[in-house]
């Protein structure tokens, strides 16, 4: 069941439905249920796996809140588990066939498919929050959770199943215990939200991402390097509205159920420094590694060289906490190399401030600000290069961004002749030009950025005047329409984390 | 309860006025769609198949239709058939030969077997009630896994679907909305390759395609007459895949669906045997292999109450007429148009029928 479609639409209406209709008491056993169905549509193994893992860290955290002792161990036994499921299910790919030649060789043949896993969807964000619960109560952050069924609603809660955001049990579980009502208000920015969300997913990212051509992440030198630009852009904002829209249909989604979830993403690229970018960007995943990685590194570091400005102080703990993140993502060299990039941008960053006073980044003069957000957005980009294809491809595509003598001025005649109707419009590429539909998605994909910042509210149309309101409804729908008799629709990019 | 928890009046204020000014916009679009202006300035139309020469047909033969007040034969099959038959050819030849002129319809489409094809042909048949239906077959066409893409591809579209009586809203919108007609050959706008797949499949497609159907090919063959070389790379892929020929069952199904559509509605069905070259049957295992085949689809369609034409009575193309092994362009399509139009003048006489449709009907 996907997220933007109908049928998710309509699950989520009978579920909310039924959900109201229902005595307080019931409410929370009503999620649980309808959020096991949902896994179950996907995957019933998953869902008594998920069921399994949720009952375990439910125990483990009771354990670990009542003992005294040992408290360290049950700790990283806690730790382990989950690392050892994430790993047992997400990256069976990496082990699955010595497995079935290990079991082979004993005289155990098994098929090719003897040993497949399911699909773990989810199962990063799920470990990530679970390891965080742990930790919390190991640290006396939290109390354990007393009640089976919150807990595994936090677990198992189906709008952030797919990918997050990743929520902390202090802040999540508090909000399970169901509010009195949905006011107005709360269904109206509920409503907005989903419509926002899908107007970033299938008006944005869905049109951006059909408009590269697959060829251009295999063979990139086959275009000129301002066509090679249009498209790192084009795929910049895609990924971006991708998850930014997964993210913001189902906070509005879980508003209907009165419970709120973090914001993931704040206008990232609208970001003047990289530090200012990491607390713009996935924000859930940052906080969790900021907490969990970066500041108890930098702590234990601190302990050993108390000196801030110590060149190991300062590259040690962003480095690391990148390069944890670039794993967490998979486990390939592209996205290990991602994570070093970015936390070499932190590091340069944190480097250049060191001699002069630390001013905020909005305090800064107007142009400094924006020569900062062109500079960030550009290395943010470049650095998407290793996140999207393997390390060959991404250093060919660097290159044909590079090389002076693939940046061929444009073919304004090629352009005349095709609008004369002289010349087939099929040869696109051949214009030297980037591509204008390219160009059509993102002027209102920056407009609403820029918007929402101006005015720091994401839901500013809200308060436009009714009919601009009904105008913007009406050519969003129509939109949304038309993208769905087109046949693109691709899956949400992070589901695949 | 229920009404403790949800907001009032919620519904009257957004989402009403929205909807409302949805529809306001909607049917204004729709107005429009159906005015004279907007048909003679958006020349395409699109029912949101996959297959862009389909619907070029489709809306072809309801032009046709429209300007002949009805059609009397529909011609059925592939790419072969979209470039080997000219209906004006042919019913010239018809009419040199019984005096009557029919209303030929050639609706050839690329990459179709018989599987989507019968379906196409229930389609068309009950909606325009031609007096004959000729169904262009070969060997590929019984080979269970030939063409099985597109078939998948074609028979999965929610028009196509709401045509066979299978009810759904997509097909029935698309069915019913004009302004949706228009806007879908550009549905795929923001995908990499539209405008390449735009200019070739649709303008140039259409371009070239004349009001009776017929594309005619330009492209002449080369080494035609030599037999393919299993060695050879090219010719290897063909072996691999029509090679062991068999004639699948299910295939056979949709032969006698298309057969059936005589006994069921009246149309006439023919079944002709496409002159391919002579060398193409060293890809199938040889003469006796394709001997085989035609007795085997001629007892079945005489059997099924229908009529068929083997290859050899039509197989004086000659070699420049050829495109490939299978096609046939430009100079081989009025020789194989002309000769069908005799052929079916003599199967007129010993039928006693002339195949025009005098079914009003047909102009539904």
């Amino acid at each position: 069941m996907n997220i933007t479609s109908l049928v998710f639409a309509v699950f989520c209406a009978g579920t909310i439905l039924v959900y109201w209709c229902l005595p307080a008491r019931f409410r929370n056993w009503w999620l649980l249920v309808v959020s096991t169905g949902f896994i179950i549509t996907w995957s019933w193994e998953l869902a008594g796996i998920l069921l399994v893992v949720a009952t375990t860290n439910f125990y483990l955290g009771r354990w670990l809140g009542a003992t005294e002792n040992r408290q360290r161990v049950l700790l990283w036994i806690g730790i382990l588990f989950n690392v050892f499921i994430l790993v047992a299910l997400k990256y069976s790919n990496f082990y699955i066939e010595a497995l079935i030649r290990l079991f082979t060789r004993i005289g155990f043949g098994v098929g090719a498919g003897g040993l497949q896993l399911l699909v773990p969807i989810g199962l990063s964000f799920i470990t990530l929050q679970l390891i965080s619960y742990l930790i919390d109560i190991f640290k006396h952050h939290l109390s354990a959770e007393q009640s089976w069924l919150k807990f595994s609603i936090y677990v198992l809660y189906f709008p952030k199943f797919f990918s997050g955001p990743i929520e902390r049990a202090r802040t999540f579980i508090p909000k399970v215990n169901a509010p009195a009502s949905l006011t107005k208000q709360q269904m109206i920015r509920a409503l907005a939200l989903i419509f926002l969300g899908l107007v970033r997913k299938r008006l944005f990212a869905d049109a951006l991402n059909a408009m590269i051509p697959m060829e251009a992440f295999v063979h990139p030198l086959n275009y000129s390097a301002p066509i090679l630009l249009s498209f790192l852009v084009a795929y910049a904002f895609a990924i971006y509205n991708d998850f930014a829209g997964y993210s913001t249909i189902v906070r509005g989604v879980s508003s209907l159920f009165g419970i709120e979830l973090i914001n993931n993403f704040n206008i990232p690229y609208l970001s003047r420094s990289f530090t200012e970018f990491w607390t713009r960007w996935h924000i859930s995943l940052s906080n969790w590694l900021r907490d969990y990685i970066y500041f108890p590194l930098s702590r234990a570091l601190l302990g050993k060289i108390p000196a801030h400005d110590h060149i190991i102080n300062i590259i040690l703990p962003p480095v690391v906490t990148m390069l944890v993140s670039g794993l967490w993502h998979g486990l390939s060299w592209n996205l290990l190399l991602w994570g070093g990039i970015q936390g070499s941008f932190l590091v340069i960053e944190r480097i250049s401030k060191l001699r002069g006073p630390n001013i905020p980044p909005n305090e800064l003069p107007k142009y400094r600000q924006i020569i900062g957000i062109i500079f960030v957005f550009s290395l943010v980009s470049l650095a998407w290069l290793p996140f999207r294809m393997d390390l060959i491809t991404a250093k060919r595509y660097f290159a044909g961004l590079i090389l002076p003598s693939n940046w061929a001025a444009p073919d304004w005649l090629w352009l005349k002749e095709v609008l004369r109707g002289h010349l087939p419009i099929s040869g696109i590429y051949k214009w030297n030009i980037p591509d204008p539909r390219i160009i059509l998605v993102l002027i209102p994909a920056i407009f609403l950025d820029w918007v929402q910042n101006r005015k720091n509210d994401e839901l500013v149309f809200l308060k436009w005047r009714r009919w601009i309101q009904l105008a913007l409804y009406i050519v969003v729908v129509l939109g949304i329409l038309m993208m769905a008799f087109s046949d693109t629709g691709v899956p949400f990019v992070y589901q695949g984390f | 309860m229920l009404r403790s928890f949800l907001p009032k009046k919620i519904l009257s204020s957004v989402v009403i006025q929205t909807a409302a000014f949805f529809l306001v916009v909607i049917t204004i679009m729709e107005f429009f769609a159906r005015t004279s202006w907007a048909q003679k300035t958006y020349t395409y139309r699109s029912v949101g198949n996959y297959h862009y020469q389909f619907e070029i047909k489709w809306f072809r033969l309801q032009d046709f239709v429209q300007k002949n007040g009805g059609v009397d034969v529909i011609i059925l099959g592939s790419s072969l058939v979209n470039t080997g038959i000219d209906p004006a050819i042919m019913a010239q030849s018809y009419y040199e030969q019984t005096g009557i002129h029919l209303r030929i319809f050639n609706f050839g489409v690329e990459g179709l077997t018989i599987a989507p094809n019968s379906v196409n042909a229930r389609i068309l048949v009950n909606k325009y009630h031609p007096a004959l239906l000729i169904y262009v077959t070969e060997m590929r066409d019984y080979i269970a896994t030939d063409g099985l893409d597109y078939e998948q591809r074609f028979l999965s579209n929610p028009w196509i679907q709401y045509q066979e009586g299978k009810f759904n809203f997509t097909g029935w919108l698309i069915d019913h909305s004009m302004a949706l007609q228009y806007y879908l050959p550009y549905r795929n706008w923001m995908q990499a390759n539209f405008p390449q797949l735009f200019y070739s499949s649709f303008i140039y497609c259409s371009k070239n395609t004349l009001a009776s159907g017929y594309e005619p090919e330009l492209a002449m063959g080369e080494n035609i007459d030599l037999p393919p070389d299993p060695n050879n790379p090219d010719d290897a892929q063909y072996f691999e895949a029509y090679g062991n020929f068999q004639i699948a069952p299910s295939r056979m199904g949709n032969l006698h669906s298309i057969l059936s559509l005589g006994q069921s509605e009246g149309t006439k069905v023919l079944i002709v045997e496409m002159p391919v070259h002579s060398t193409f049957y060293v890809y199938v295992g040889g003469d006796k292999v394709h001997k085989q085949f035609q007795q085997t689809i001629s007892s079945f369609v005489l059997s099924n109450g229908g009529s068929f034409i083997p290859a050899e009575r039509c197989n004086d193309i000659p070699l420049i007429g050829r495109a490939n092994r299978w096609h046939l362009n430009y100079l081989g399509a009025p020789v194989f148009s002309s000769c069908l139009g005799q052929q079916l003048a003599i199967l007129a006489d010993e039928q006693n029928t002339h195949y025009l449709n005098l079914d009003a009907n047909s102009l539904k």
